[in-house]
């Protein structure tokens, strides 16, 4: 028997682009795929090379999959490009995803900033459609303006939801802005979430990262309750190409979903 | 002559029960392989002058050498090239299409391969032949019989028998020849290697026999470099220590390069199709991001990414280092750094 080609992606069509920020888009595919909140795929935009991207929307709202893509260097920079209707290819889904099973019936502090808060989307919906299966929710997202802020519509649609709470902030005083200002963790040390029965899930960039977990030890986190989906740069997906490990784990592969207990030795 | 087992492409050589163990003339060996060069590609160690000893396809058993030195590449390329389409993307009718590379379907014998690098891809098949199945790896590997050649005498930069090889191991090999006076003692381990070499030679005398054992004992004696290898490296990973052995470092990459074991690679889509290519993490792109964020920003992160791959982390996934000690990194490094001393000198426990 022939084995199967791991590194042929899927076609997949562009059925709806969203423009969140100036350089972020949100780009729907029509593909049928079952994954987990928390996996990526790779997206293949063809004669430009790949990129891997989480999918951002719950598998509870189907069909097809989101990828919100920052424009930032040649794979991106082609993607803004495209247009609804272009076909791009996707391998995938990669990685362990959220373990939600484990969350069920606990308080879940949801930590982004900035983009970083692609993959919690895909988990906050998720854990709104099954809303009876956890206990509170609380979102902080932060962004360094507001014009960086994502998924702005579902904002409204999350502070209605039932027992959920949602700060947002932004690192600087803005003219009318109404909401909290200054960086994630500074914030964490304000609201003071509750620790008992509570999981911690923290996306952003290394910097928040760093200056996030001391804070949520301080607040009583014990490092096995708090998770973070970390991302480096995964070309193949499947812990071959070498690069994206973080000791002997590799994010591609044995994440992006890890518990800070994983890999608070190796995040330096 | 066809060679029944490889035509039907059996997946995976089935090891013998009991090895056998045949005397074959160096002439007889050479007509064998003659007689297979019409429908095997046989590739081995060719001697290029100015440049030394390479891995080749060969037109010409003639150009076949079994002496002592050794391939300055390892025959890696044979498995994983350098560079190898995968697939490619294009339009058919207005739409995209993507479409499997061909496999090429060359049946080959690998001859002259040394231990150590036999044992490499018993590493590299870890990696490639696991729980995602990369169909061009072992397409290659199924394709090919090895035909090992012992070694008669170590170079001064080997360390074989510190990453539990042996100048004379047979891990990794259908075959594995021995060097004696007027031809070879072929030891046979697979059904592969038997269908190739059981119908000539024969039995050893009793001569022969001593003289292989005495071989076999006295080639790992040759072995100049003997160390252990600390049990886990990560109580060490912050020391100061990365930074000192990492100083002389180019970041020129040819340890990568000529290792057997290394195996990290770049994704590449050009003009549509999309290869496979070498890569390396002494390079600094290796992990440079988009957004410029780079996780392995120094030569010390680097370094240290390559040491502790081969004989922390490997290790841990799967239970032995990746590192064969061919001493090929040894020998080529033009600032001479050893990674047999690097980690044999690495401080015990934590700390600086």
């Amino acid at each position: 028997m022939e084995t199967k080609n791991i590194y042929l992606p899927r076609l997949a069509e562009i059925t709806d682009i969203k423009q969140e920020t100036p350089d972020i888009k949100t780009f729907k595919l029509k593909l049928s795929l079952v994954y987990k909140p928390g996996q990526f795929v790779e997206f293949s935009v063809f004669g430009e090379g790949e990129a891997p991207f989480c999918i951002s929307n719950s598998p509870t709202r189907g069909p097809g999959i989101e990828c919100s893509v920052k424009m930032t260097g040649k794979v991106t920079q082609a993607l803004h490009e495209l247009n609804i209707g272009d076909t791009v290819g996707i391998r995938g889904p990669y990685g362990n995803g959220f373990p939600v099973e484990n969350l069920k019936n606990k308080n879940i502090l949801f930590v982004a900033g900035g983009i970083g808060l692609a993959p919690l989307r895909s988990l906050i919906n998720y854990c709104l459609d099954r809303r009876e299966d956890f206990k509170s929710i609380t979102i902080v997202n932060g962004a360094r303006s507001s014009n960086d802020l994502v998924y702005k519509d579902e904002y409204p649609i999350w502070e209605k939801a039932k027992d959920t709470r949602l700060y947002l902030t932004v690192d600087c005083q803005e003219d009318n802005w109404s909401c909290m200002v200054g960086v994630v963790p500074r914030i964490l040390e304000q609201i003071k979430p509750v620790c008992q029965d509570s999981v911690a899930i923290v996306c952003g960039p290394p910097i928040m990262i760093k200056y996030t977990m001391p804070v949520l030890l301080k607040l009583g986190f014990c490092p096995e309750a708090i998770m973070t989906t970390l991302e480096m740069k995964m070309k193949c997906g499947m812990g071959k190409c070498g690069r994206c490990n973080i000791g002997p784990l590799y994010i591609c592969k044995d994440g992006p979903v890890f518990s800070y207990a994983q890999v608070k030795n190796y995040v330096s | 002559m066809t060679l029944r087992i490889l035509l039907n492409r059996v997946k995976t050589d089935t090891l013998l029960k009991k090895n056998m163990t045949k005397f074959i003339k160096k002439e007889d060996l050479y007509k064998l392989l003659n007689s297979f060069l019409k429908d095997f590609e046989i590739i081995g160690p060719k001697q290029i002058a100015n440049k030394g000893i390479f891995y080749e396809p060969l037109e010409s058993i003639e150009d076949l050498y079994l002496g002592e030195l050794f391939a300055i590449e390892p025959a890696k390329k044979f498995f994983l090239e350098s560079s190898e389409c995968l697939f490619h993307s294009g339009f058919l009718d207005g739409k995209a299409t993507v479409q499997d590379a061909p496999l090429p379907d060359k049946r080959r014998i690998i001859i002259g391969l040394r231990p150590c690098e036999a044992k490499g891809l018993i590493l590299l098949d870890k990696v490639f032949d696991s729980e995602y199945k990369d169909r061009s790896y072992i397409n290659n590997r199924e394709k090919s019989v090895i035909v090992g050649l012992a070694c008669a005498k170590p170079d001064k930069s080997c360390f074989c028998t510190s990453m539990d090889g042996s100048p004379t191991g047979s891990r990794g090999m259908d075959v594995l020849l021995f060097a004696v006076e007027d031809g070879f003692i072929v030891e046979i381990y697979s059904d592969k290697g038997k269908e190739a070499f059981s119908s000539l030679g024969k039995e050893p005398d009793e001569h022969q026999n001593k003289t292989l054992s005495a071989y076999k004992q006295k080639r790992s004696e040759l072995i100049g470099k003997n160390f252990k290898v600390p049990g886990d490296l990560s109580p060490i990973f912050e020391s100061d220590y990365w930074d000192k052995v990492s100083f002389p470092c180019l970041s020129c990459g040819v340890c990568t390069y000529l290792c057997p074991t290394c195996h990290c690679f770049e994704l590449v889509d050009e003009g549509r199709k999309m290869y496979r290519c070498n890569d390396g993490c002494a390079f600094s792109n290796f992990t440079l991001e988009a957004s410029g964020w780079n996780p392995r920003p120094t030569k010390k992160e680097r370094y240290r990414q390559r040491v502790f791959h081969k004989f922390d982390y490997f290790k841990k996934i799967f239970g032995e280092n990746l590192c064969v000690g061919c001493g090929r990194c040894i020998r080529h490094c033009p600032v001479k750094m050893d990674i047999s001393e690097i980690v044999s000198n690495a401080p015990s426990g934590a700390g600086k």
